[in-house]
């Protein structure tokens, strides 16, 4: 039995409604100044089993991955990002603040997801290889990664920036949130740079250049410099106020998050040009 | 000297280079005046510095991660160098039961330092089938060669999307280039006949604009237009290309403007001579490249990430958490704060 893509989208709406509670519940903990982490995971829990269904469903139906048009792009990064987050927060319990940053933007790419088309295209044989695998996957993780960092860099900044006793309680153990940005964000940029190389590598093999200065292409390239550059930053300007470093961390995922999903606004497809 | 190293190994200087890099890339890909090519000086720059502070960084000798991290990223940088002076770039088009003729080669790049052996290339072009799916999306490409190997044995292959062909050096991959060709006799005023293949468009690319100009022996020009009677490709269905046996017609248009069919077998009269129609036959686009340093460059790209990860593993895994607390942090002791 095959899922239809009307009870997909049905999943995809009730998964957008689940994100939905979830940012409500994280804005009435910062509110009640409650620690909301345990039903929010129950509700990240949910989105991932219902996202995970859709995406199967689809992949059996089509008889391709999640890799060639924008609804694609979005509906498995929506997966990707819930289901890394509820991982890394259940194991560095420092991030988990960072709920309250990334249940409103789960949100927002789902309600873009709702109105996207979902008619799948085929993918050329020529891009179906084991190394097309590589490169998603490793993408997904340096976001993943990274919007984890990002996360808890905001609430370090609000909790920094303000006296108040709310946003100061965010952030409980800045010391420990400190050291889980940095050693997510350095993790995001050994998945950047793994992303790279097998993308170079898939691109040889499915157009026939390794790199072809596309706007995805460049763009990934400015994210990687700015990976690399504010770890060097760290290193130069060694008496960096703290909140600087937070900064350059969220604006490093800005530039990201423009690169994976403000591409498709150039074209509608990852590497259109040479699709 | 070692303080003019020292200079040259500055940090501040590698911020400069990434942010001239990260800056003139998106410059240089959308302003075709200026181009790629003016990120040579940022990695110019940034070749300097990294070489530098190899020299001079004692981080390096207590940091085994980050030591092997950046030279493997020198390694790319000198891969991509060695790769941009020795590279080879081309395109041919090969008719079915013909061969590799090197005049037909069209190159599209060739580096300062590349010794052109592309006459030592000699392959056959065997049956072609590329498979379609609805929607004319493209899938599988099976191209038959015969190609002549080092050892001087002719080899058959078969090349498609995932694999390709090496011969005397030079990677041939099969593109989605294709089309049809006319293979026309032509018999001169003098009696001497020759034999020759004029390549129709791409095809399905251009299916609807099967056109094109032929100069007979003669040194007329005349039009050529390939007239199938019944639609080939198919918008709505699976199909695949490479068949001949296809009826058709070839529509000649001379200077004069008069038109005339010209099926399977027929000839008729032109200004000099008389051509001949001997048959469809099918031609492949084939891409020639030249990248002696390119598996090299992913070896040291896996260096450098696998000395990206030994630093992470050494000072974020628990086990080294607290080993690397040395009081010899250097200028990446950053790593170990956080």
């Amino acid at each position: 039995m095959v899922m239809s893509l009307a009870f997909e989208r049905q999943l995809i709406l009730v998964s957008v409604a689940l994100l939905a509670v979830a940012t409500l519940v994280q804005f009435a903990g910062f509110i009640l100044g409650r620690n909301m982490y345990r039903p929010t995971a129950g509700i990240y829990a949910g989105v991932v089993a219902l996202l995970g269904i859709a995406i199967t469903g689809r992949w059996v139906r089509e008889g391709q991955g999640p890799f060639l048009t924008f609804y694609d792009i979005l509906l498995s990064n929506i997966f990707s990002l819930a289901l890394m987050f509820l991982l890394i927060s259940a194991f560095v319990s420092a991030v988990r603040p960072g709920m309250l940053v990334t249940s409103p933007l789960l949100l927002l790419l789902g309600t873009w997801l709702t109105r996207v088309s979902g008619l799948a295209g085929p993918l050329p044989g020529a891009f179906d290889n084991s190394w097309l695998w590589v490169h998603v996957l490793s993408g997904k993780l340096f976001l993943g990664f990274c919007l984890a960092a990002t996360a808890t860099a905001i609430v370090m900044l609000a909790s920094n920036a303000s006296s108040g006793e709310r946003l100061t309680r965010l952030a409980p153990d800045p010391e420990r949130c400190e050291r889980a940005i940095w050693a997510l964000f350095f993790i995001s940029f050994v998945c950047h740079s793994f992303m790279l190389v097998a993308g170079a590598v898939w691109a040889h093999s499915a157009w026939g250049h390794f790199w072809s200065w596309d706007p995805l292409e460049t763009w990934t390239l400015v994210t990687w410099l700015m990976l690399g550059g504010v770890l060097h930053a760290r290193a130069t300007f060694r008496k960096m106020p703290q909140g600087l470093g937070h900064a350059l961390v969220c604006i490093t995922f800005v530039v990201a998050f423009l690169t994976f999903f403000g591409v498709p606004f150039v074209s509608i497809a990852p590497h259109k040009g040479l699709m | 000297m070692m303080s003019l190293l020292k200079k040259f190994a500055s940090l501040r200087l590698t911020l400069l280079g990434m942010i001239m890099l990260a800056v003139l890339a998106v410059i240089g890909t959308r302003n075709a005046a200026i181009g790629v090519g003016v990120t040579v000086i940022p990695l110019v720059i940034l070749v300097v510095n990294l070489l530098a502070a190899l020299l001079t960084n004692r981080s390096f000798r207590t940091q085994a991660g980050l030591l092997v991290f950046h030279i493997g990223l020198l390694l790319v940088f000198a891969c991509i160098g060695l790769t941009v002076l020795l590279r080879y770039e081309g395109r041919v088009e090969v008719v079915a039961g013909g061969g590799f003729n090197v005049g037909q080669v069209e190159t599209v790049e060739q580096g300062w330092w590349h010794d052109n052996r592309l006459a030592e290339i000699e392959f056959y072009q065997g049956e072609v089938q590329v498979d379609y799916l609805p929607g004319l999306n493209r899938q599988n490409t099976h191209s038959t060669l015969e190609y002549r190997a080092a050892s001087g044995d002719m080899r058959r292959i078969t090349v498609g999307d995932t694999r390709t062909a090496t011969i005397a050096g030079y990677q041939l991959a099969a593109t989605f280039n294709k089309g049809y060709a006319l293979l026309l006799q032509w018999t001169g005023a003098d009696g001497e006949t020759v034999l020759g293949a004029v390549h129709m468009p791409s095809f399905p690319e251009f299916d609807w604009n099967q056109v094109t100009t032929w100069s007979t022996p003669a040194g007329h020009q005349v039009e050529l237009e390939l007239d199938f009677a019944e639609p080939v490709s198919d918008d709505r269905a699976s199909w695949t290309f490479g068949n001949t046996d296809i009826p058709y017609s070839v529509n000649v248009s001379g200077a004069d403007g008069a038109q005339r069919s010209l099926r399977n077998g027929e000839s008729i009269e032109l200004a000099g001579g008389q051509v001949r129609n001997m048959g469809l036959a099918v031609w492949m686009g084939y891409r020639i490249e030249y990248l002696p340093f390119l598996p090299w460059m992913f070896v040291a790209a896996m260096l450098a990430i696998a000395g990206l990860s030994m630093h992470y593993a050494r000072r974020y895994l628990p086990k080294s958490s607290t080993a690397g607390a040395s009081a010899k942090e250097d200028a990446y002791g950053h790593v170990a704060r956080v």
